[in-house]
């Protein structure tokens, strides 16, 4: 295990490192001249060069990225051209938000699971049936096309919540007031929506797959009852790499759900990015895109290392 | 006069599919008395494990049911055995062991866990008693070092092993019957004599009837008192070991006799394999299932399931050719030719 | 694990077709999978759906070409008899789909977009595809560093919240039809290349096997004609489901405003754009696009599912 952990860590830094790598040629190299788009269009040669300086892009590109790379380190992510404000800032300040809407989300998303399990057991009946072609449908609705939807029906048509905004939070992400309650149901159902559809129809292939299995059927050779047999060689099979699925889910909302936040003007990580790009910001969206990687990468590890906990094969493997 | 543990009778089971009835057992019987060791041979789809499921009512259903036959364990019927009675059976007055013992155990429980789970299960023991029972077993089937291999997951098992492990498990109840479905075909052929050792040192010190199953004439030639040969879900030929092998009465049983290699033959004669494909088993004729791939076919044996005919004192065959001409056209086969000094 | 035997070909894909299925003669692997695909009604429904839309948008993109348009009135045809109080009209015979606050016929528009949806989605994943079609066998191939080097790269790509990393070249590419393609399709290689990567290791695998066992011809046919083609399954399958993401991701970026520009319309941004008027009760302008959106999705998704489903060896029928 001690073996395992530690390669994954050394492949996460090594990852990290290109991440950082990529976005710096991303937001560096590929604009072509920096200088001349941050000094506006109509600017002089000299105003362009002084900007240039100003910048740092007059250095080696090595040396831009050493410093890049050395600022982020330090947690320092820029400032933001629009609002003149440290974009770490920023984050801090749509973290609750989205951090109060990726942990609702994904515990709407985990009924999928004893979804999936009992969809799989009662294969060929008229509830699998609806449930899998349910969980198909809703999977493959964009989930701005589901927002802007939820929002018609339950804030415009009957009224019954609130369609933007976020309320008040406590200890960062507790929803204070029943206000802000009512401001995470439309989102939170939304995404979760989605997710539930994906996660129970993984979940009821896996519990298919491992009902399949010979240890299975060695189990009942051996006396047990129907429902020991599944509850208890099956379920630990099946549920272990669809719980994988709602962790990195997490990682990835944690980094702002851009399309949800945008359709419910939920002010979050997400919305900061999506604004920023319409004011061309890039050190908020540079900022904030490193942010959300960081998150999906450390929600990575944390699964890949819970995964490896959980399964002995895993964790004994050299 | 051994004790009779299992007596079936016409036992037929069939799977129900939208593509139509496969009758992968098709009115097979046999008997198994204590102590002794019976062989079922014959190719994938003969139905050899199908038969052996159904013992226990292991086949899954849908789409399988066993339509047919007396299932007399010690003279209980085991057919009319409700779902409670039955699992009470399972692991426990019988035991199976399975092909591949890489699958067939749960990777994610030790597999200690899994051994105790079929003794606490059927015998009242507390948890240290069956930790301890279990550790017992390993040791007892061969592998070494099992008070700590008892805490280890399967996957820390080479296969040879992981078998042991899986018949530690099958007699931990001291069952009466043990089936082992092919227990050597996944397994290195070095392995394979050892397993077979183990699973005959087991017998005699439990006492308990074997039913063997395999394709591999090697390993029945090994370890079996009797032997059924099934082709097609109905048993063609049965009969002692010897009867068996040195007068072997059905075409199908020549043809596997004949695929196997001779050493003791001076002159080189060719392995000759069955010609054919194994049956459609959705399109199995009314009669014989070897017709259309029988050499000796006749215009009967399509359709007319042959009668059973004794042609030694516990051997029996179903096949409309007359007996001596039988022994003609075998005498002739290669195989059977006498040794060239 | 060492005293296990190695299993031959003929029996691993004997076995691995479903265990007691004997006698019937293995069909090609086409037809094989076409036979279990047919089965199931969601991937059949997606196929025509697939079917329908591509006919759709390759006859917009060469009406397009042609400089016209190929649908009942012109997508960009102001009409503002057609939306007296600014807010279009609802659907009629002549309009369909009604029309939105300018005038313009949304069915023409929607049909119209169609063509900006298929070309992102062939576009993008075929740029996708040519990367990793390219690193995926080279890293199989030649193995050891080489493989490490283009793993590590491809774990780089996946690390990244995909739509957030399009959106971070977008914004610096600026928004448009060909920036868009080339965001889509240059950062979502690594999954194709991961997967090839895969097939070309187990052939690798395979021709050890055969090399080592020394079997007749009869090994070497099977191997070539029924185990390879079924490697390259999952590859068609991440096709199916990638032309399906990009299709999505297209629309959600031109739903923030960064992807397709006007005046060539798509249904993200048609979507965007009609917002406002769904919640003023005009709701054929949103809608419309809305379910084109979503059924060319479903389309690909459910023949993705299907595809995956009917080439898994290990689904007994």
């Amino acid at each position: 295990m001690y073996a395992y952990v530690v390669r994954r860590l050394m492949q996460m830094i090594v990852v990290l490192i290109g991440v950082s790598l990529i976005t710096f040629v991303i937001m560096f190299i590929v604009p072509g001249d920096v200088a001349r788009m941050q000094a506006g269009k109509n600017a002089t040669d000299e105003k362009i060069a002084e900007v240039r300086k100003q910048l740092g892009l007059d250095r080696p590109l090595a040396v831009q990225y050493a410093k890049f790379l050395g600022r982020i380190l330090k947690g320092d992510l820029g400032k933001s051209f629009a609002l003149d404000r440290p974009v770490t800032e920023l984050i801090w300040m749509g973290a609750g938000n989205t951090i109060q809407l990726a942990l609702a989300a994904v515990l709407i998303e985990l009924l999928g699971i004893p979804l999936g399990i009992y969809s799989a057991l009662r294969q060929y009946t008229l509830w699998d049936t609806v449930l899998t072609t349910g969980a198909l449908l809703i999977w493959g609705i964009p989930v701005f096309v589901l927002g802007v939807f939820m929002q018609w029906l339950f804030g415009v048509q009957l009224d019954l919540l609130p369609v933007s905004g976020a309320g008040e939070n406590v200890l960062l992400f507790i929803p204070a007031t029943l206000d802000s309650l009512e401001k995470l149901i439309l989102p939170a159902v939304t995404l979760g929506l989605i997710e539930v559809a994906y996660i129970s129809y993984m979940q009821r292939a896996a519990m298919l797959e491992v009902i399949r299995s010979d240890y299975i059927r060695t189990a009942r050779a051996k006396g047990l009852s129907e429902r020991r047999v599944v509850l208890k060689h099956g379920l630990k099979n099946a549920v272990i790499p669809v719980m994988t699925i709602a962790g990195i889910d997490l990682g990835a909302l944690m980094g702002g759900a851009i399309l949800t936040e945008t359709v419910f003007s939920r002010p979050g990580i997400g919305l900061m990015i999506f604004q920023a790009i319409g004011a061309r910001d890039m050190p908020v969206v540079a900022g904030g895109v490193l942010f959300a990687t960081l998150v999906y990468v450390l929600a990575n590890l944390v699964v890949d290392l819970g995964y490896a906990a959980v399964d002995p094969r895993i964790r004994l493997e050299e | 006069m051994a004790e009779r543990l299992l007596e079936v009778r016409d036992l037929s089971t069939h799977f129900f599919t939208h593509a139509g009835v496969v009758r992968a057992v098709n009115g097979v019987s046999f008997t198994l008395d204590r102590g002794e060791t019976l062989g079922i041979v014959g190719e994938s789809g003969s139905g050899k494990t199908v038969a052996a499921l159904s013992l226990m009512r292991l086949v899954p259903d849908p789409p399988g049911k066993v339509v047919a036959g007396d299932i007399l364990l010690k003279s209980k019927d085991l057919s009319r055995l409700n779902e409670e009675e039955i699992r009470q059976v399972r692991g426990n007055d019988i035991a199976m062991i399975f092909q591949d013992p890489m699958t067939s155990l749960n990777p994610v429980f030790k597999v200690g866990d899994q051994i105790v789970e079929a003794i606490r299960l059927h015998q009242n023991k507390g948890k240290k008693e069956a930790w301890r029972q279990a550790a017992e077993l390993l040791a007892k089937v061969g592998i070494p070092d099992a008070e700590h291999r008892v805490d280890q997951y399967p996957h820390e098992f080479s296969g040879g092993m992981r078998q042991r492990a899986m018949i530690a498990m099958a007699i931990s109840c001291n069952p009466d019957v043990l089936i082992a479905d092919e227990p050597t075909t996944a397994l290195d052929v070095t392995i394979q004599a050892q397993i077979i050792e183990v699973v005959r040192e087991m017998q005699q010190q439990y006492h308990s009837g074997v039913i063997l199953i395999t394709h591999d004439l090697g390993v029945v030639a090994e370890m079996s008192d009797k032997i059924m040969v099934m082709y097609g879900g109905r048993t063609v030929e049965y009969g002692s070991v010897d009867e068996i092998f040195y007068d072997p009465h059905h075409p199908y049983t020549w043809g596997l006799l004949s695929s196997l290699p001779r050493l003791d033959l001076v002159e080189k004669t060719r392995l000759t394999p069955i010609k054919g494909n194994p049956p459609d088993l959705l399109l199995l004729p009314l009669g014989c299932p070897f017709s259309g791939r029988c050499p000796y076919e006749r215009s009967e044996c399509r359709d007319n399931w042959p009668t059973g005919e004794m042609v030694g004192m516990s051997h029996g065959v179903h096949c409309w050719i007359p007996a001596e001409e039988r022994k003609n056209i075998r005498s002739k086969l290669p195989r059977f030719r006498r040794r060239v000094a | 694990m060492s005293d296990q035997k190695p299993r031959d070909a003929v029996s691993q894909q004997a076995d691995v077709a479903g265990g007691e299925r004997v006698g019937r003669k293995p069909l090609g692997l086409w037809a094989d999978t076409w036979r279990r695909l047919r089965r199931n009604k969601l991937a059949v429904a997606g196929l025509c759906i697939i079917t329908v839309f591509m006919a759709v948008g390759l006859t917009q993109e060469v009406a397009s070409l042609a400089g016209t348009y190929l649908a009942p009135h012109d997508p960009n045809a102001v009409n503002y008899e057609l939306s007296p109080d600014g807010y279009g009209s609802s659907p009629s015979w002549s309009h369909p789909f009604g029309t939105d606050y300018l005038g313009r016929d949304i069915f023409s528009r929607t049909l119209v977009a169609t063509r900006i949806s298929l070309l992102v989605g062939v576009i993008a994943v075929s740029i996708a595809l040519a990367i990793g079609l390219t690193l995926g066998p080279v890293a199989g191939y030649y193995g050891r560093w080489v493989d490490s080097v283009i793993m590590r790269l491809a774990d780089i790509f996946f690390a990244y919240p995909y739509i957030l990393f399009v959106l971070l070249l977008l914004t610096v590419l600026g928004p448009g039809f060909v920036n868009v393609f080339i965001a889509i399709g240059l950062l979502s290689w690594a999954q194709y290349a991961r997967i090839n990567r895969g097939s070309v290791l187990s052939v690798k695998a395979m021709e050890y096997i055969e090399a080592a066992r020394a079997q007749g011809a009869n090994d070497v046919r099977i191997i070539f004609r029924h185990v390879l083609p079924n490697t390259m399954a999952p590859v068609y399958v991440a096709v199916a489901m990638g032309v399906g993401g990009a299709i999505v991701t297209e629309a959600a970026l031109s739903f923030l405003g960064i992807g397709i520009q006007p005046p060539d319309a798509s249904w993200g941004k048609m979507i965007a754009d009609y917002l406002p008027y769904l919640q003023g009760g005009r709701w054929w302008m949103e809608v419309f696009p809305s379910a084109a959106l979503t059924l060319t999705v479903f389309g690909f998704i459910s023949f993705g599912n299907g595809l995956r489903d009917a080439t898994d060896p290990r689904l007994k029928e």
